[in-house]
């Protein structure tokens, strides 16, 4: 016992030396993640959905209206009414959690694919028996499936119009009420019972809030590097070529408003802003109260700076012409050098599981 | 000495590993760690160990369940302690980015089962045929239990004695605020205090908690001690069951009375076998002879277990930056790390270079361990060259940026971004293509 005494002496008086050596105020490490949570969501995660829920509805009447009387000016709205669901679905695509995860996987996955498979679309239009539902194939439904029908490839409008016969309006209302289905969903969800689990769930492990936000927001931003920029550019390894039509929104032409839109959100959520710009608290807050943090938000905004530019300088007009552009080239680079800041770095120094139940670590 | 000891071990650890297995298959491990990803890393000069198809990873399972069963109840027990060793390393030797130093004392632990008479008393082989029954088995057969044990925790406590665990108590200044919504005692992990005191505590714990079970006075004390230590562990970090297997392996240390005590209760308990603790002292029979084949074997054995963890000290540069000699050798949570690796693939013909999407190939799981492990962006590498290889392309030339970041410093290159991989093979040799990590 007097070993044990003596021992635990030792311990106190290093402390007590530890701790004059240390400044005092950094004693303290705490950061109260609850309030992050439901800052994001508040402010960032359920406005942006409720924004998009608005927009699909707004798409989706558009639709009717023009299934009931196809002409040039009502495919102008649909396509108009379009452009703005798209565009709002990217300040909602990092959040692929909670409601938002489908049965078929994050939202995103399933109703944000490109390229669509144009014969997979055209043969589900003229197939009687095709059952949306029960079909696994994300690259026929979703966003970039209405665009392809309501831009075309390459017919001029009237072609178009023309074209659609009542097979074709059929599947258009289809995948559009799906749209609406889904993005109806998810904001009533976050409106009712999941912000409050969302909140409740502060801690780090696997599985928690912070970890699924986190996760998202990493693939999220992967995907604006891998798919909007590397595939296109052919700067993936085995590729020969770029190819303009991998870009998302080949057929309307839009990809490069939608990228700056995409790491709006992304910039939103490190930062800590609403999409209207108003301070709230994201990972920059909780970074700063962690060790090597402060050292780490430096990098993060150098790069981030950069990464501002490289967008600025993207060519006008549709990307898809321009995918060999080295400005696409050099935001595809800066975007991967920051990758080991949101990535790595920011999880190590967090201490978020990055693996959703993977294993036991020691 | 009294077989007791060693019988109570068996049916613990025979009960832990049931559950275990268990646990591993319900979690559905068996598919998103072994039958799902389209590739393996593998151990050096283990590369022949390859998963099953899905059905027959399953079988594994099922035999490796049994075998927990034949060792808790002594059924067929060197048998059963036999399949449970090979059922067991087999698994863990299938993917490296699996490893755990649990992992590895529990094929440890299995494999010196195997050479144990641990079935000779209250079993069911002893049930089946009496004469089997022994209540004094040689001291070496308990020893050498004690003695793992003893370089795990020693070896585990020696390789926390470092500059980042004791005078910045890093890792523990990261991990601990993290777990804050941890309940009851929660809030004073904001505090960089007690990252100190956990370091300094888990340090002198590790290091000298061996001795204090060596001696009669000191050994409830320092048992209660081991149970707060690992449960603490258990609760704050996801280590699965090994709490849990150290909290029984440790009672081994107890004296034969104690754990006969602890045979007669569960006899109590299960109001039945009592005839399994019958002391059939009329024939002492098939005593255990101790070979000089068996001696010198152990005497390697322990060799190998004392020296094997030191040949970090061969290997130049700090080890936990190229992790050359890191594993076997109880360094159990000891750093925070991590790594983002990119790997650009050019092919040779024409000098065309792209980047990889590693999850295309890798699971998060794998993702995450690959990017920080030297040997393992190595193998990885290799990987790639012959997927492009297969798809056509010539001589394709693989190099990786792998930015790493250490208990919380900046990240940085752990590998030089302009040495192809692909013509690098893997040896005991330092691999010179790694960064030097000079902290100061």
């Amino acid at each position: 016992m007097k070993k044990r005494i003596n021992i635990l002496l030792v311990i106190l008086l290093f402390f007590a030396v530890s701790c004059t050596d240390d400044d005092d105020s950094n004693d303290h490490l705490g950061f109260d993640r609850a309030e992050m949570l439901q800052s994001l969501a508040e402010n960032l995660i359920i406005p942006n959905f409720e924004t998009l829920q608005t927009s699909v509805d707004g798409l989706h009447s558009a639709v009717n209206d023009f299934v009931a009387n196809t002409n040039e000016v009502n495919l102008s709205s649909v396509r108009q009414a379009w452009v703005n669901a798209v565009t709002d679905h990217q300040h909602c695509s990092a959040f692929g959690f909670g409601p938002a995860n489908l049965s078929l996987g994050p939202y995103a996955s399933v109703l944000g694919v490109f390229p669509v498979s144009e014969s997979k679309v055209e043969s589900a239009i003229t197939n009687p028996d095709f059952n949306l539902a029960g079909s696994f194939d994300r690259d026929l439904r979703g966003f970039y499936a209405v665009e392809y029908l309501i831009y075309g490839n390459g017919q001029t409008d009237a072609q178009l119009i023309a074209g659609f016969d009542r097979e074709r309006k059929d599947y258009l209302t289809l995948i559009t009420d799906e749209l609406k289905t889904n993005f109806d969903n998810i904001a009533n969800e976050w409106n009712t019972s999941y912000l409050q689990e969302f909140v409740a769930s502060e801690g780090t492990a696997a599985g928690s809030s912070v970890s699924l936000l986190y996760n998202e927001f990493v693939k999220d931003y992967e995907n604006l590097k891998n798919f909007k920029l590397e595939l296109p550019a052919g700067l993936s390894a085995g590729q020969t070529a770029s190819d303009g039509t991998l870009v998302e929104a080949f057929y309307s032409g839009i990809s490069r408003d939608l990228i700056v839109e995409h790491f709006e959100n992304s910039k939103n959520i490190y930062l800590g802003f609403s999409k209207g710009g108003q301070e709230i608290i994201g990972f920059e807050e909780y970074l700063a109260s962690v060790e090597g943090g402060p050292q780490l938000i430096t990098t993060t905004l150098e790069a981030i700076k950069q990464i501002d530019n490289a967008i600025a300088n993207l060519p006008q007009g549709r990307l898809s012409d321009r995918v060999d552009a080295t400005e696409v080239a050099t935001l595809r680079d800066l975007l991967q050098d920051n990758t080991a800041n949101f990535k790595s770095s920011m999880s190590s120094l967090l201490g978020i599981s990055i693996t959703f139940n993977s294993g036991d670590g020691d | 000495m009294s077989i007791a000891p060693l019988v109570v071990f068996r049916i613990a650890f025979g009960l832990v590993m049931l559950l275990s297995t268990a646990r591993y298959v319900r979690m559905g491990w068996v598919d998103t760690q072994l039958v799902n990803p389209v590739l393996h890393f593998s151990y050096y000069g283990f590369d022949w160990v390859q998963p099953l198809p899905r059905l027959g990873m399953y079988a594994v399972f099922c035999l490796m369940a049994l075998s927990c069963i034949g060792i808790l109840l002594g059924w067929y027990y060197r048998i059963a302690a036999i399949l449970f060793f090979l059922c067991f390393s087999y698994v863990e030797l299938i993917d490296i980015t699996y490893y755990l130093n649990h992992y590895y004392f529990v094929s440890i632990i299995s494999f010196l089962m195997i050479i144990v008479p641990a079935h000779r008393y209250f079993s069911l082989d002893v049930n089946r045929n009496p004469d089997l029954t022994l209540l004094e088995v040689p001291r070496w057969t308990i020893y050498i239990f004690k003695l793992q044990i003893a370089i795990v925790y020693c070896y585990a406590g020696l390789a926390k004695i470092n500059h980042d665990w004791l005078v910045k108590a890093l890792p523990l200044s990261i991990w601990l605020p993290a777990k804050t919504s941890v309940p009851l005692i929660g809030p004073i992990f904001q505090y960089k205090t007690t990252a100190y005191l956990f370091s300094w505590m888990g340090m002198l714990f590790d290091t000298f908690i061996i001795f204090g079970l060596m001696f009669r006075r000191t050994r409830w004390l320092a048992y209660v001690a081991v149970v707060i230590f690992h449960v603490l562990t258990g609760v704050l970090f996801q280590i699965g069951v090994f709490p849990i297997i150290m909290i029984f392996a440790v009672t081994i240390f107890f004296p034969g009375a104690f754990h006969q005590k602890l045979l007669n209760g569960i006899a109590r308990l299960l109001k039945g076998p009592n005839r399994l603790l019958r002391n059939n002292t009329s024939r002492q029979a098939l005593p255990i002879k101790t070979g000089k084949w068996l001696t010198g074997f152990l005497a390697f054995f322990f060799v190998f277990q004392l020296v094997f963890p030191w040949r970090y000290l061969l290997y130049p540069g700090n080890i936990f930056w190229t992790e050359e000699g890191y594993r076997f050798a109880w360094r159990v949570m000891l750093m925070e790390k991590a790594g983002t690796a990119t790997f650009y693939v050019k092919d040779g013909e024409n000098g065309r270079e792209g980047s990889v999407i590693n999850h295309q190939f890798l699971n998060p799981h794998q993702e995450k361990q690959m990017a920080m492990q030297p040997d393992l962006i190595l193998q990885f590498a290799h990987f790639l060259d012959e997927y492009y290889r297969t798809r056509g392309m010539t001589d394709p030339v693989v190099r990786a940026e792998v930015w790493v970041t250490l208990n919380a410093r900046p990240a940085r290159l752990l590998i030089d971004p302009t040495v192809d991989l692909s013509t690098i093979s893997d040896t005991w040799e330092p691999k010179d293509w790694i960064t030097s990590f000079d902290d100061h």
